[in-house]
Protein backbone atom coordinates (compact mmCIF):
# COMPACT_ATOMS: atom_id res chain seq x y z
CA UNK A 1 0.00 0.00 0.00
CA UNK A 2 0.89 3.31 -0.69
CA UNK A 3 3.08 5.66 2.08
CA UNK A 4 2.17 9.01 2.99
CA UNK A 5 4.94 10.97 1.99
CA UNK A 6 6.89 13.24 4.65
CA UNK A 7 8.73 16.06 2.75
CA UNK A 8 11.29 18.44 3.88
CA UNK A 9 11.72 21.73 2.46
CA UNK A 10 14.99 23.90 2.23
CA UNK A 11 14.54 27.83 1.12
CA UNK A 12 17.41 28.43 -1.01
CA UNK A 13 18.91 32.36 -1.75
CA UNK A 14 21.82 32.56 -3.91
CA UNK A 15 23.01 28.86 -3.37
CA UNK A 16 22.98 28.69 0.25
CA UNK A 17 19.45 27.88 2.32
CA UNK A 18 18.26 30.46 4.44
CA UNK A 19 15.79 30.50 7.60
CA UNK A 20 17.31 29.62 10.45
CA UNK A 21 19.06 26.29 9.73
CA UNK A 22 20.69 24.79 12.90
CA UNK A 23 21.51 21.60 12.21
CA UNK A 24 23.53 19.11 14.49
CA UNK A 25 25.58 16.68 12.28
CA UNK A 26 26.57 19.03 9.53
CA UNK A 27 30.02 20.67 8.37
CA UNK A 28 28.07 23.45 6.40
CA UNK A 29 24.74 24.48 7.95
CA UNK A 30 24.04 26.65 5.17
CA UNK A 31 24.66 24.13 1.89
CA UNK A 32 21.59 22.93 0.51
CA UNK A 33 23.41 20.40 -0.85
CA UNK A 34 24.63 18.88 1.99
CA UNK A 35 21.12 19.44 3.84
CA UNK A 36 19.39 17.92 1.13
CA UNK A 37 21.51 14.45 1.47
CA UNK A 38 21.25 14.69 5.53
CA UNK A 39 17.81 14.64 4.91
CA UNK A 40 17.37 12.16 2.23
CA UNK A 41 19.59 9.89 4.36
CA UNK A 42 17.49 9.91 7.61
CA UNK A 43 14.41 9.04 5.58
CA UNK A 44 12.56 11.81 3.70
CA UNK A 45 10.21 10.76 1.38
CA UNK A 46 11.21 13.92 -1.08
CA UNK A 47 13.18 17.11 -1.36
CA UNK A 48 11.81 20.47 -2.39
CA UNK A 49 13.83 23.28 -3.01
CA UNK A 50 12.03 26.48 -2.91
CA UNK A 51 14.61 29.20 -4.59
CA UNK A 52 14.11 32.73 -3.30
CA UNK A 53 16.63 34.35 -5.41
CA UNK A 54 15.17 37.24 -7.10
CA UNK A 55 18.13 37.51 -9.91
CA UNK A 56 18.77 35.57 -12.79
CA UNK A 57 22.24 35.66 -12.04
CA UNK A 58 21.45 34.22 -8.87
CA UNK A 59 19.11 31.42 -10.16
CA UNK A 60 21.77 30.19 -12.16
CA UNK A 61 23.48 28.83 -8.68
CA UNK A 62 20.29 26.99 -8.05
CA UNK A 63 21.17 25.03 -11.34
CA UNK A 64 24.37 23.95 -9.95
CA UNK A 65 22.50 22.99 -6.35
CA UNK A 66 19.66 20.82 -8.38
CA UNK A 67 22.75 19.09 -10.20
CA UNK A 68 24.84 18.50 -7.19
CA UNK A 69 22.06 17.17 -5.20
CA UNK A 70 21.01 14.80 -8.02
CA UNK A 71 24.53 13.10 -8.09
CA UNK A 72 24.27 11.26 -4.61
CA UNK A 73 20.52 12.27 -3.44
CA UNK A 74 18.10 9.73 -5.13
CA UNK A 75 14.95 10.75 -3.80
CA UNK A 76 12.37 12.68 -5.72
CA UNK A 77 13.56 16.64 -5.75
CA UNK A 78 10.79 19.49 -6.50
CA UNK A 79 11.89 22.88 -6.81
CA UNK A 80 10.33 26.13 -7.17
CA UNK A 81 9.90 29.84 -6.72
CA UNK A 82 10.40 32.34 -9.87
CA UNK A 83 9.78 29.69 -12.49
CA UNK A 84 8.35 31.71 -15.42
CA UNK A 85 8.37 30.18 -18.68
CA UNK A 86 8.67 26.56 -20.36
CA UNK A 87 12.97 27.20 -20.75
CA UNK A 88 12.52 27.64 -16.69
CA UNK A 89 10.93 23.81 -16.38
CA UNK A 90 13.59 22.48 -18.95
CA UNK A 91 16.60 23.68 -17.14
CA UNK A 92 15.53 22.24 -14.09
CA UNK A 93 14.43 18.99 -15.27
CA UNK A 94 18.02 18.63 -17.10
CA UNK A 95 19.71 19.52 -13.87
CA UNK A 96 18.05 16.68 -12.22
CA UNK A 97 14.54 17.81 -10.79
CA UNK A 98 11.98 15.32 -11.01
CA UNK A 99 8.96 17.82 -10.45
CA UNK A 100 8.66 21.81 -11.15
CA UNK A 101 6.60 24.11 -8.81
CA UNK A 102 4.80 27.12 -10.09
CA UNK A 103 3.14 29.90 -7.86
CA UNK A 104 3.10 33.49 -8.73
CA UNK A 105 3.65 32.64 -12.60
CA UNK A 106 0.51 30.48 -12.82
CA UNK A 107 -1.84 33.27 -11.69
CA UNK A 108 -0.30 36.03 -13.60
CA UNK A 109 0.15 33.26 -16.81
CA UNK A 110 -1.99 30.72 -16.30
CA UNK A 111 -1.67 28.59 -19.72
CA UNK A 112 1.97 27.91 -18.00
CA UNK A 113 0.19 24.97 -16.61
CA UNK A 114 -0.97 23.79 -19.26
CA UNK A 115 2.22 23.63 -21.68
CA UNK A 116 4.42 22.67 -19.30
CA UNK A 117 1.97 19.42 -18.43
CA UNK A 118 1.85 19.36 -22.15
CA UNK A 119 5.83 19.57 -23.33
CA UNK A 120 6.62 17.28 -19.81
CA UNK A 121 3.95 15.52 -18.44
CA UNK A 122 1.48 16.32 -16.01
CA UNK A 123 3.60 14.25 -12.93
CA UNK A 124 6.07 16.81 -13.31
CA UNK A 125 3.76 19.87 -12.78
CA UNK A 126 3.24 20.59 -9.22
CA UNK A 127 0.50 24.06 -8.93
CA UNK A 128 1.64 25.98 -5.44
CA UNK A 129 -0.91 27.86 -4.02
CA UNK A 130 -0.06 30.28 -0.98
CA UNK A 131 -3.93 30.34 0.31
CA UNK A 132 -4.76 33.21 3.18
CA UNK A 133 -8.14 33.49 4.83
CA UNK A 134 -11.07 35.34 3.02
CA UNK A 135 -14.51 35.22 4.18
CA UNK A 136 -15.80 37.43 1.18
CA UNK A 137 -14.55 34.31 -1.45
CA UNK A 138 -16.68 31.47 -2.16
CA UNK A 139 -14.57 28.40 -0.58
CA UNK A 140 -13.04 31.23 2.22
CA UNK A 141 -9.37 31.01 0.98
CA UNK A 142 -8.01 33.53 -1.04
CA UNK A 143 -4.67 32.93 -3.64
CA UNK A 144 -1.79 34.82 -3.19
CA UNK A 145 1.42 35.62 -4.36
CA UNK A 146 5.12 36.94 -4.06
CA UNK A 147 5.28 34.97 -0.59
CA UNK A 148 1.44 36.41 1.05
CA UNK A 149 2.32 39.59 -0.06
CA UNK A 150 -0.15 40.16 -3.06
CA UNK A 151 -3.91 39.00 -2.78
CA UNK A 152 -5.18 38.24 -6.24
CA UNK A 153 -8.89 38.10 -5.90
CA UNK A 154 -8.86 34.06 -7.02
CA UNK A 155 -10.93 32.11 -5.04
CA UNK A 156 -8.01 28.40 -3.77
CA UNK A 157 -10.53 25.62 -4.14
CA UNK A 158 -11.34 27.42 -7.81
CA UNK A 159 -7.97 28.01 -8.55
CA UNK A 160 -6.58 24.56 -7.44
CA UNK A 161 -9.75 22.83 -9.46
CA UNK A 162 -8.52 24.77 -12.85
CA UNK A 163 -4.98 24.29 -12.11
CA UNK A 164 -5.66 20.58 -12.27
CA UNK A 165 -8.27 20.96 -15.45
CA UNK A 166 -5.18 22.24 -16.81
CA UNK A 167 -2.85 19.64 -16.05
CA UNK A 168 -0.87 19.97 -12.57
CA UNK A 169 -0.37 16.81 -11.36
CA UNK A 170 -0.26 17.37 -7.92
CA UNK A 171 -1.29 20.48 -5.45
CA UNK A 172 1.48 21.81 -2.92
CA UNK A 173 -0.96 24.10 -0.55
CA UNK A 174 0.45 26.33 2.12
CA UNK A 175 -1.56 27.86 4.75
CA UNK A 176 -0.24 31.25 4.93
CA UNK A 177 -2.04 32.07 8.01
CA UNK A 178 -0.34 29.16 9.65
CA UNK A 179 3.32 29.44 8.02
CA UNK A 180 5.89 29.45 10.01
CA UNK A 181 3.53 29.51 13.21
CA UNK A 182 4.10 26.40 14.37
CA UNK A 183 0.45 25.84 15.16
CA UNK A 184 -0.96 22.80 13.26
CA UNK A 185 -1.44 22.99 9.46
CA UNK A 186 -5.09 24.60 8.52
CA UNK A 187 -7.29 21.55 8.96
CA UNK A 188 -9.94 22.97 7.61
CA UNK A 189 -8.37 24.46 4.59
CA UNK A 190 -6.22 21.54 3.74
CA UNK A 191 -9.33 19.09 4.20
CA UNK A 192 -11.63 21.05 1.60
CA UNK A 193 -9.11 21.03 -1.46
CA UNK A 194 -8.04 17.73 -0.74
CA UNK A 195 -11.47 16.38 -1.11
CA UNK A 196 -12.24 18.43 -4.18
CA UNK A 197 -9.38 17.88 -6.07
CA UNK A 198 -8.61 14.01 -7.83
CA UNK A 199 -4.81 14.20 -7.70
CA UNK A 200 -2.68 14.22 -4.40
CA UNK A 201 -2.25 16.95 -2.12
CA UNK A 202 1.04 18.52 0.06
CA UNK A 203 -0.05 19.62 3.44
CA UNK A 204 2.23 22.99 4.51
CA UNK A 205 2.24 25.56 6.78
CA UNK A 206 2.27 25.49 10.63
CA UNK A 207 3.48 22.17 11.28
CA UNK A 208 5.01 22.61 14.99
CA UNK A 209 5.50 18.98 16.19
CA UNK A 210 4.90 15.65 14.66
CA UNK A 211 1.29 14.97 15.78
CA UNK A 212 0.54 17.87 13.35
CA UNK A 213 1.32 15.77 11.04
CA UNK A 214 -0.71 12.66 11.97
CA UNK A 215 -3.87 15.42 12.31
CA UNK A 216 -3.28 16.49 9.05
CA UNK A 217 -3.24 13.34 6.87
CA UNK A 218 -6.31 11.32 9.84
CA UNK A 219 -8.44 14.93 9.47
CA UNK A 220 -7.52 16.34 6.55
CA UNK A 221 -7.08 13.51 4.08
CA UNK A 222 -3.44 15.16 3.16
CA UNK A 223 -1.54 12.52 0.70
CA UNK A 224 1.60 14.29 1.90
CA UNK A 225 2.55 16.67 4.59
CA UNK A 226 5.97 19.10 4.40
CA UNK A 227 7.79 21.11 7.04
CA UNK A 228 11.03 23.29 6.94
CA UNK A 229 11.73 24.51 10.39
CA UNK A 230 10.96 21.87 12.43
CA UNK A 231 13.24 19.70 10.85
CA UNK A 232 15.89 22.68 10.65
CA UNK A 233 16.40 22.92 14.38
CA UNK A 234 17.14 19.20 14.91
CA UNK A 235 14.07 19.16 17.58
CA UNK A 236 11.64 16.30 15.39
CA UNK A 237 13.65 14.23 12.94
CA UNK A 238 11.94 12.74 10.39
CA UNK A 239 12.43 9.47 12.03
CA UNK A 240 10.10 11.07 14.89
CA UNK A 241 7.78 12.06 12.64
CA UNK A 242 7.26 8.76 10.73
CA UNK A 243 7.19 7.07 14.05
CA UNK A 244 4.38 9.38 15.46
CA UNK A 245 2.34 8.48 12.09
CA UNK A 246 2.93 4.92 12.10
CA UNK A 247 1.72 4.66 15.89
CA UNK A 248 -1.46 6.17 14.53
CA UNK A 249 -1.99 3.76 11.69
CA UNK A 250 -0.49 5.85 9.02
CA UNK A 251 1.84 3.38 6.65
CA UNK A 252 4.83 5.41 5.74
CA UNK A 253 8.49 3.87 4.37
CA UNK A 254 10.86 2.83 6.30
CA UNK A 255 13.98 5.37 6.99
CA UNK A 256 16.60 3.13 6.73
CA UNK A 257 15.74 2.03 2.98
CA UNK B 1 31.34 -3.48 -20.64
CA UNK B 2 28.88 -0.25 -22.28
CA UNK B 3 25.43 0.53 -20.76
CA UNK B 4 23.62 3.01 -23.15
CA UNK B 5 20.29 5.17 -21.85
CA UNK B 6 19.17 6.43 -24.87
CA UNK B 7 18.17 10.24 -25.07
CA UNK B 8 14.79 10.64 -27.12
CA UNK B 9 13.96 13.86 -25.33
CA UNK B 10 12.29 12.49 -22.76
CA UNK B 11 13.09 12.80 -18.99
CA UNK B 12 15.52 12.76 -15.91
CA UNK B 13 18.17 11.19 -18.11
CA UNK B 14 20.67 12.38 -15.65
CA UNK B 15 19.09 10.91 -12.54
CA UNK B 16 18.90 7.83 -14.40
CA UNK B 17 22.57 8.02 -15.39
CA UNK B 18 23.75 9.40 -11.57
CA UNK B 19 22.34 6.25 -10.43
CA UNK B 20 23.30 3.86 -12.41
CA UNK B 21 26.74 5.72 -12.19
CA UNK B 22 26.38 5.06 -8.10
CA UNK B 23 25.24 1.71 -8.70
CA UNK B 24 28.45 0.48 -10.71
CA UNK B 25 30.92 1.84 -8.61
CA UNK B 26 29.52 0.67 -5.54
CA UNK B 27 29.85 -3.09 -7.02
CA UNK B 28 33.22 -2.76 -8.52
CA UNK B 29 31.64 -3.00 -11.96
CA UNK B 30 33.33 -1.99 -15.31
CA UNK B 31 31.11 -1.00 -16.73
CA UNK B 32 30.70 2.54 -19.04
CA UNK B 33 27.38 5.19 -19.04
CA UNK B 34 26.90 6.94 -22.19
CA UNK B 35 23.84 8.56 -22.72
CA UNK B 36 22.75 9.22 -26.85
CA UNK B 37 20.50 8.99 -29.50
CA UNK B 38 23.40 7.57 -31.89
CA UNK B 39 21.59 4.46 -33.27
CA UNK B 40 25.31 3.02 -34.25
CA UNK B 41 25.77 3.79 -30.50
CA UNK B 42 22.86 2.13 -29.74
CA UNK B 43 23.31 -1.03 -31.51
CA UNK B 44 27.02 -1.83 -29.86
CA UNK B 45 25.95 -0.95 -26.36
CA UNK B 46 26.08 -4.31 -24.13
CA UNK B 47 23.37 -3.00 -22.25
CA UNK B 48 20.45 -1.01 -22.62
CA UNK B 49 18.09 1.33 -20.69
CA UNK B 50 15.33 3.17 -21.67
CA UNK B 51 13.67 5.93 -19.31
CA UNK B 52 10.40 7.52 -19.61
CA UNK B 53 8.77 10.16 -18.40
CA UNK B 54 5.58 11.92 -19.48
CA UNK B 55 2.70 10.74 -21.50
CA UNK B 56 2.92 7.56 -23.23
CA UNK B 57 2.04 9.23 -27.31
CA UNK B 58 5.03 11.53 -26.09
CA UNK B 59 7.28 9.25 -25.87
CA UNK B 60 6.26 7.03 -28.65
CA UNK B 61 6.63 10.25 -30.86
CA UNK B 62 10.39 10.89 -29.30
CA UNK B 63 11.15 7.38 -30.25
CA UNK B 64 9.60 7.77 -34.08
CA UNK B 65 11.62 11.04 -34.30
CA UNK B 66 15.03 9.45 -34.61
CA UNK B 67 15.20 7.35 -37.30
CA UNK B 68 15.23 3.67 -37.32
CA UNK B 69 15.45 3.90 -33.73
CA UNK B 70 12.29 1.27 -33.01
CA UNK B 71 13.57 -1.33 -35.28
CA UNK B 72 17.24 -1.75 -33.69
CA UNK B 73 15.61 -1.36 -29.82
CA UNK B 74 13.23 -4.43 -31.26
CA UNK B 75 16.36 -6.41 -32.93
CA UNK B 76 18.86 -5.64 -30.22
CA UNK B 77 16.60 -7.21 -27.78
CA UNK B 78 14.70 -9.60 -29.22
CA UNK B 79 17.22 -10.73 -31.88
CA UNK B 80 20.34 -9.91 -30.05
CA UNK B 81 19.35 -10.80 -26.48
CA UNK B 82 20.51 -7.74 -25.12
CA UNK B 83 19.93 -7.08 -21.83
CA UNK B 84 17.36 -4.37 -21.50
CA UNK B 85 15.58 -2.33 -18.73
CA UNK B 86 12.56 0.21 -19.66
CA UNK B 87 11.37 2.49 -17.51
CA UNK B 88 7.92 4.33 -15.98
CA UNK B 89 7.15 5.22 -19.90
CA UNK B 90 10.19 3.34 -21.03
CA UNK B 91 8.50 -0.39 -19.44
CA UNK B 92 5.06 0.67 -20.61
CA UNK B 93 6.66 1.01 -24.49
CA UNK B 94 7.56 -2.69 -24.03
CA UNK B 95 3.96 -3.95 -24.37
CA UNK B 96 1.25 -3.78 -27.37
CA UNK B 97 -0.63 0.07 -26.74
CA UNK B 98 -1.74 2.42 -24.10
CA UNK B 99 -4.96 4.14 -24.21
CA UNK B 100 -3.53 7.10 -22.24
CA UNK B 101 -5.22 10.00 -24.10
CA UNK B 102 -5.19 8.00 -27.48
CA UNK B 103 -4.38 4.28 -28.32
CA UNK B 104 -1.08 4.38 -29.24
CA UNK B 105 0.89 1.22 -30.08
CA UNK B 106 4.13 0.18 -28.38
CA UNK B 107 6.81 -2.34 -29.29
CA UNK B 108 4.72 -5.18 -28.83
CA UNK B 109 7.58 -7.34 -27.08
CA UNK B 110 5.46 -8.57 -24.51
CA UNK B 111 1.50 -8.31 -24.29
CA UNK B 112 -0.65 -6.41 -22.33
CA UNK B 113 -2.24 -2.76 -22.46
CA UNK B 114 -2.16 0.18 -20.76
CA UNK B 115 -5.63 1.83 -18.68
CA UNK B 116 -6.45 4.27 -16.42
CA UNK B 117 -5.75 3.55 -12.78
CA UNK B 118 -9.49 2.76 -11.57
CA UNK B 119 -10.10 4.39 -8.20
CA UNK B 120 -12.77 3.06 -6.46
CA UNK B 121 -13.91 3.88 -2.66
CA UNK B 122 -11.67 5.25 -0.28
CA UNK B 123 -8.00 4.22 1.26
CA UNK B 124 -7.60 2.56 4.42
CA UNK B 125 -7.21 6.08 6.20
CA UNK B 126 -10.26 6.98 4.36
CA UNK B 127 -8.85 9.34 1.76
CA UNK B 128 -10.03 9.14 -2.03
CA UNK B 129 -7.66 7.74 -4.16
CA UNK B 130 -5.60 10.08 -6.15
CA UNK B 131 -4.30 9.91 -9.68
CA UNK B 132 -1.50 9.98 -10.37
CA UNK B 133 -0.27 7.13 -8.31
CA UNK B 134 2.33 9.03 -6.95
CA UNK B 135 4.39 8.03 -4.19
CA UNK B 136 6.63 4.99 -2.30
CA UNK B 137 4.60 1.79 -2.54
CA UNK B 138 5.91 -1.59 -1.58
CA UNK B 139 6.19 -5.12 -4.11
CA UNK B 140 4.02 -8.07 -4.13
CA UNK B 141 7.06 -10.19 -5.18
CA UNK B 142 5.42 -12.84 -7.34
CA UNK B 143 8.58 -14.86 -9.22
CA UNK B 144 10.37 -14.87 -5.86
CA UNK B 145 13.52 -16.93 -7.20
CA UNK B 146 14.38 -13.99 -9.73
CA UNK B 147 17.77 -12.55 -10.03
CA UNK B 148 15.94 -8.81 -9.81
CA UNK B 149 15.00 -9.42 -6.57
CA UNK B 150 17.65 -10.29 -4.60
CA UNK B 151 17.52 -9.13 -1.65
CA UNK B 152 14.66 -7.16 -1.86
CA UNK B 153 11.57 -8.10 0.44
CA UNK B 154 8.18 -6.00 1.11
CA UNK B 155 9.99 -3.44 3.26
CA UNK B 156 11.65 -2.13 0.17
CA UNK B 157 9.16 0.66 -1.16
CA UNK B 158 9.78 1.96 -4.77
CA UNK B 159 8.58 5.45 -5.92
CA UNK B 160 5.82 5.50 -8.37
CA UNK B 161 4.29 8.34 -10.27
CA UNK B 162 1.95 6.79 -13.08
CA UNK B 163 -1.53 7.10 -13.70
CA UNK B 164 -1.87 4.10 -16.68
CA UNK B 165 -1.27 0.77 -15.39
CA UNK B 166 -0.96 -2.92 -17.15
CA UNK B 167 -4.22 -4.21 -17.37
CA UNK B 168 -4.74 -7.63 -17.27
CA UNK B 169 -3.57 -11.14 -15.63
CA UNK B 170 -0.28 -12.29 -17.65
CA UNK B 171 0.78 -13.66 -14.90
CA UNK B 172 4.09 -15.29 -16.19
CA UNK B 173 5.49 -11.75 -17.30
CA UNK B 174 4.37 -10.08 -13.79
CA UNK B 175 8.01 -10.39 -11.36
CA UNK B 176 6.32 -8.24 -8.98
CA UNK B 177 3.21 -6.04 -8.03
CA UNK B 178 1.93 -3.06 -6.05
CA UNK B 179 -1.56 -2.27 -4.61
CA UNK B 180 -2.93 0.81 -5.32
CA UNK B 181 -6.56 0.49 -4.92
CA UNK B 182 -6.14 -2.54 -7.28
CA UNK B 183 -3.06 -5.04 -8.30
CA UNK B 184 -0.62 -2.98 -10.62
CA UNK B 185 1.96 -4.57 -12.34
CA UNK B 186 5.21 -2.83 -10.93
CA UNK B 187 8.08 -5.25 -12.47
CA UNK B 188 7.60 -7.23 -15.67
CA UNK B 189 9.89 -8.82 -18.38
CA UNK B 190 10.56 -12.16 -20.27
CA UNK B 191 14.15 -13.50 -21.03
CA UNK B 192 16.69 -10.73 -21.64
CA UNK B 193 14.19 -7.76 -21.17
CA UNK B 194 12.49 -6.18 -17.96
CA UNK B 195 10.32 -3.14 -17.19
CA UNK B 196 9.70 -1.48 -14.21
CA UNK B 197 6.66 1.33 -13.70
CA UNK B 198 8.28 3.04 -10.83
CA UNK B 199 11.56 4.71 -10.57
CA UNK B 200 14.44 2.82 -9.61
CA UNK B 201 16.46 5.93 -9.85
CA UNK B 202 14.62 7.48 -7.53
CA UNK B 203 14.32 5.41 -4.88
CA UNK B 204 17.32 5.49 -3.18
CA UNK B 205 18.73 2.13 -0.88
CA UNK B 206 15.92 0.00 -2.46
CA UNK B 207 16.34 1.50 -6.03
CA UNK B 208 20.09 0.74 -5.78
CA UNK B 209 19.17 -2.33 -4.87
CA UNK B 210 17.38 -3.42 -8.19
CA UNK B 211 19.81 -2.01 -10.59
CA UNK B 212 22.66 -3.03 -8.56
CA UNK B 213 20.85 -6.31 -9.60
CA UNK B 214 19.94 -5.56 -12.86
CA UNK B 215 23.44 -4.95 -13.79
CA UNK B 216 24.94 -8.25 -12.06
CA UNK B 217 21.66 -10.37 -13.72
CA UNK B 218 22.58 -12.61 -16.57
CA UNK B 219 19.58 -13.78 -18.70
Amino acid sequence: MLSTRVIACLDVHNGRTVKGINFVNLKDAGDPVEQANFYSKTGADEICFLDISATYENRKTMFDVISKTAETCFVPLTVGGGVNNLNDFRELLKCGADKVSVNSSAVSNPKIIMDSSDKFGNQCVVLAIDAIENKTMPSGYEVTTHGGRKKTNIDVLNWAVKGVKNGAGEILLTSMTTDGMKTGYNLHLTKLVSENVPVPVIASGGAGNPKDMVDVVLKSGASAVLAASIFHFGIHSILSVKKEMLKNGILVRDCGN
Amino acid sequence: MNLTIIDYGSGNLRSVENAFSNAITDNNLKCNIRVTSDIHIIANADLLVLPGVGSFPDCRKGLQSIEGLIDVLSEQVLFKKKKFLGICVGMQLMFDFSLEKIRTSGFGWLSGNFNKIKTVGLDYLGRNFKVPHMGWNSLRLEHINHPILKKINEKDQYYFVHSYYLEGNQINQVIASTNYCHQIPAIVGNENYLGVQFHPEKSSLSGQKLISNWLKWRP
